[in-house]
């Protein structure tokens, strides 16, 4: 089966710094594949190449047989893919209804002119747009938060509205980063079924994390980074009594 | 002529220069561009007038005392207008530096209406001439004004305990806060000397030009062209960009046009902004999305 | 100090939506389809302007609202508005009505220019930018006397439309009106959408808002394309109410009353446009003839609301008047 998803040996430095060393991997259709490691690790900058934040001193991407190495965020996020960000990219001061709005368009046709009459295609548009953004809060169970404004609310919640917002376009790639800091056990639950859910329509997930149990209940593949390097790549069975990932976790005996 | 135009434009210059100091103190110690910052070297000079005209004193004392009111008058806005906002955005910031100017501008119109207040010439030596160009006295105390002021202001700044913390400050001000500076307190004294240079440059313009309500709006732009020219924030570039705009815009104003002398300053910017936006020294101006 | 500021606070926004009761929209329209025969000239004339400030807050709110940008253009805006219109009627013969399209559309122009400099600089390089543009413009209507009249401006001939003079206040005031209305249905309509939605995207989360396909500079560019258009037109009306345009009424002191008018009626908020105009319309009325007092009672106002009331008067009144909040999503299904 053709990889959604293509990584092919990239390299990061910042100012002298390696922060991401020959790392290559593939992520199958309809896959969730987990990225974890220490702090520092090279996480966070790995998704940053994968969507467009950070330009690679070497190495390729390519998705769905495109090479997107270098593109802008813009262009990467068109062609198919959805982020969410590790310091919370909500906007804080829409509501949670709008914020989830704001993901739903893959391109961006603004139809200036109708819009300002408010021509019935643009009216149906809207409508369909607030149903189905309706639909995905309820999916993630937030419906009832929709009417608050996004900056009032705690933690948790704010993230599930990022979650959701990235998940309304059903786009083909979805990059997590963090997901699950500050969920409730219950809202953990949620959004495992709700992703297992996604793959089994063949989107592609991949995911950092740090809460292990969630990474290890729900990722089929799980990379491990560590000072910008992949360290091992397995089930979770195998990563849980790998060697060198337990060194990087625990340190040398 | 040409000597002429720059020896000018060196005088007016150095005006622009010492406004365009007055406001990258403010910038560097507070982050806070100060769109009133012309009519604080309008009130040095009213001030000037007023000790010199209704309180009788000499040129120097006057001088020293309107100094010392505006001193006043920067602690003042800081305490009373400026802390009260607390963490306000830039937009609020500038809005209520714009809201004090129009006050000084109206209490000054009101005090004085549409009269155009001349002070009495200072010294009455004759001008010099050198080497065919005809340097006036003014022109003379001007420039020794601020090349002194500007010497004593750097040194200070880099080598004073005052000037460090003041460094410090701007930095990393919660960090300042933590080794505990006085961070308001600080901030009151960066108002307070950006208020008194402002002052000093209305006050070496007051001999030589007209005194009326208006006269900040011109000096405003002009600072702002020279900063950008030197690049917002630094000091020398502040000072260099000041005596470039002074001496271009009398050689502009010579050699092409005399209308050109108003607008000259605007080009600067607008060139300088566009082309290379970081000015002669500053960093960098620009964003990449 | 934060980077943003908060527009308008919102509180939970109950989904039930009330249509208002059809008799109050019937007898606000008639009061103001009538309003000319209650008032003398002198109010029909300040309601005029009222209506014009409005917009030209309506207009820079975009961009400094919801936007969020310091660009201090809407001056330059405003005068190509108003010197386009009356140049088209006084040396062109184009009538009044005509014209206010096309103006309308060169202050889009205006506005696709200063989106240029807006792309790459930011905040103060920005506003000081913006602001020297509209003075060189004003420098330009200044010395190209031939044309614009220079420094004692050009007198604006009656407007025409559909073939009739316009020479009283009354008449003015329903063009002014019709304009108004539509200019704030239309810019509601692009609030209440997906471009709404992507203007406050990109004020508060530019890399979010890219990660989402959505391109900031497209955004911008928009966005100040309409704030020209709008306050172009509001320009246009401007000389029309006035009678006489002269660079002066173009300068940075103008600017800076535009700004109040936003910062004092609420920054990113349609009645706050509406707000900040009817409490500061007398001040450029006044201040234009010279008066200390003015200036000063008008200094006292902004530093009181900037001090006590942060978010502005629509901010203050959104808490009790649920209905003036600004929502960026349309009907529901």
């Amino acid at each position: 089966m053709n990889p959604v998803l293509q990584v092919d040996g990239v390299t990061v430095r910042f100012a002298g710094l390696l922060a991401l060393s020959d790392v290559s991997f593939s992520l199958a259709p309809g896959f969730i594949q987990a990225v974890i490691g220490p702090n520092g690790a090279g996480k966070s900058t790995l998704f940053g190449v994968i969507s467009g934040y950070v330009k690679p001193e070497s190495g390729r991407v390519t998705f769905a047989n495109q090479d997107l190495t270098g593109w802008p965020p813009t262009a990467i996020a068109r062609a198919g893919m959805r982020r969410t960000f590790q310091n919370g990219g909500i906007f804080r001061e829409l509501t949670v209804l709008e914020n989830v709005l704001t993901g739903i368009p893959q391109a961006w046709d603004f139809r200036i002119a109708a819009t300002a009459l408010r021509l019935p295609g643009i009216r149906r548009r809207e409508a369909a747009a607030i149903g189905h953004a309706r639909e995905t809060l309820d999916r993630l169970g937030i419906a009832d938060i929709a009417d608050r404004v996004a900056g009032e609310l705690p933690a948790g919640q704010q993230r599930l509205v990022e979650i959701a917002r990235t998940i309304a376009a059903r786009t083909q790639i979805l990059l997590l980063d963090e997901p699950a800091v500050g969920l409730t056990l219950g809202e953990l639950d949620r959004l495992g079924a709700v992703l297992r859910q996604l793959a089994a329509e063949g989107v592609s997930v991949l995911l950092v994390e740090h809460v292990i149990d969630f990474v290890m209940a729900l990722g089929e593949r799980i990379l491990v980074l560590n000072h910008g390097e992949i360290i091992a790549s397995g089930t979770p069975d195998e990563i849980r009594s790998h060697d060198a990932v337990l060194e990087a976790y625990l340190g040398r005996k | 002529m040409f000597l002429q135009l720059v020896t000018s434009g060196i005088s007016q210059g150095s005006i622009y220069a010492l406004v365009a100091l007055g406001m990258t103190v403010l910038f560097r110690a507070t982050a806070i561009v100060n769109f009133g910052h012309g009519e604080l070297f309008m009130l040095g000079a009213l001030f000037a007038y007023i000790f010199v005209q209704v309180v009788g004193l000499g040129f120097v004392p006057a001088a020293v005392a309107s100094i010392c009111v505006m001193f006043l008058v920067g602690l003042a806005i800081e305490r009373l207008l400026i802390r009260p906002m607390g963490d306000a955005s830039h937009m609020s910031t500038a809005m209520m530096t714009v809201a004090f100017s129009f006050l000084f501008k109206g209490l000054a119109r009101y005090r004085y209406g549409g009269d155009v207040l001349s002070m009495p010439p200072v010294f009455s030596y004759p001008p010099i001439e050198v080497g065919g160009v005809v340097v006036t006295v003014q022109d003379v105390i001007i420039a020794g004004v601020t090349l002194g002021l500007v010497a004593v202001f750097l040194t200070t700044f880099r080598f004073s305990r005052f000037g460090r913390i003041a460094q410090a400050a701007s930095q990393a001000p919660r960090g300042a806060v933590l080794v505990g500076i006085n961070l308001p307190a600080l901030h009151g004294a960066m108002w307070g000397i950006s208020a008194a240079l402002g002052a000093v440059a209305g006050i070496l313009t007051a001999p030589i030009s007209l005194i009326y309500p208006d006269m900040g709006g011109g000096v405003l732009m002009r600072a702002f062209a020279a900063m950008t020219l030197g690049g917002f924030g630094n000091f020398g570039g502040a000072v260099l960009g000041g005596l470039l705009v002074g001496i271009m815009e009398q050689l502009a104003g010579g050699y092409i046009s005399s209308s050109l002398i108003d607008i000259f300053a605007y080009i600067v910017i607008v060139v300088v902004l566009l082309v290379f936006p970081s000015g002669l020294f500053g960093s960098k101006a620009t964003v990449r999305v | 100090m934060s980077d943003l500021e908060p527009i308008a606070p919102r509180y939970v926004v109950r989904p039930r939506r009330r249509a208002s009761p059809i008799w109050l929209v019937v007898a606000a329209l008639a009061a103001l389809l009538m309003l000319p025969i209650f008032v003398n000239s002198y109010t029909q004339y300040i309601v005029n302007t009222i209506l014009l400030y409005s917009l030209v807050g309506l207009g820079f709110n975009i961009v400094l609202g919801y936007l969020g940008q310091l660009a201090f253009a809407n001056a330059a805006f405003f005068g190509v508005g108003a010197y386009v219109s009356t140049l088209a009627a006084a040396r062109l013969g184009i009538p009044f009505w005509i014209s206010l399209l096309p103006c309308g559309v060169f202050g889009g122009m205006v506005g696709l220019l200063v989106a240029l400099p807006a792309l790459r600089l930011e905040r103060y390089y920005l506003a000081i930018v913006t602001l020297t543009m509209g003075e060189l413009l004003r420098w330009a209507y200044i010395h190209t006397d031939a044309i614009t009249g220079g420094s004692s401006g050009v007198a604006v001939p009656d407007p025409i439309v559909f073939g009739h003079a316009l020479t009283t206040d009354a008449q003015k005031y329903y063009v002014c009106l019709a304009v108004t209305v539509s200019l704030y249905w239309i810019t509601r309509n692009l609030l209440r959408s997906r471009l709404g939605r992507a203007l406050n995207a990109v004020r508060q989360n530019e890399l979010a808002a890219a990660s989402l396909g959505l391109s900031p500079v497209r955004v911008k560019m928009i966005a100040f394309a309409w704030s020209g258009f709008i306050v172009a037109i509001a320009g246009a009306l401007f000389s029309i109410v006035l009678g006489r345009i002269t660079p002066d009424s173009f300068d940075l002191t103008q600017l800076l009353l535009h700004f109040a008018i936003v910062m004092i009626g609420g920054l990113g908020s349609l009645a706050g446009s509406l707000i900040g105009a009817v409490l500061l319309t007398a001040a450029p009325e006044l201040l234009r003839n010279v008066a200390g007092v003015q200036e000063i009672a008008f200094a006292m106002l902004l530093i009181l609301v900037l001090l006590l009331m942060p978010q502005g008067l629509s901010g203050l009144l959104t808490r009790y008047v649920p209905a003036l909040r600004d929502r960026f999503f349309g009907e529901e299904p």
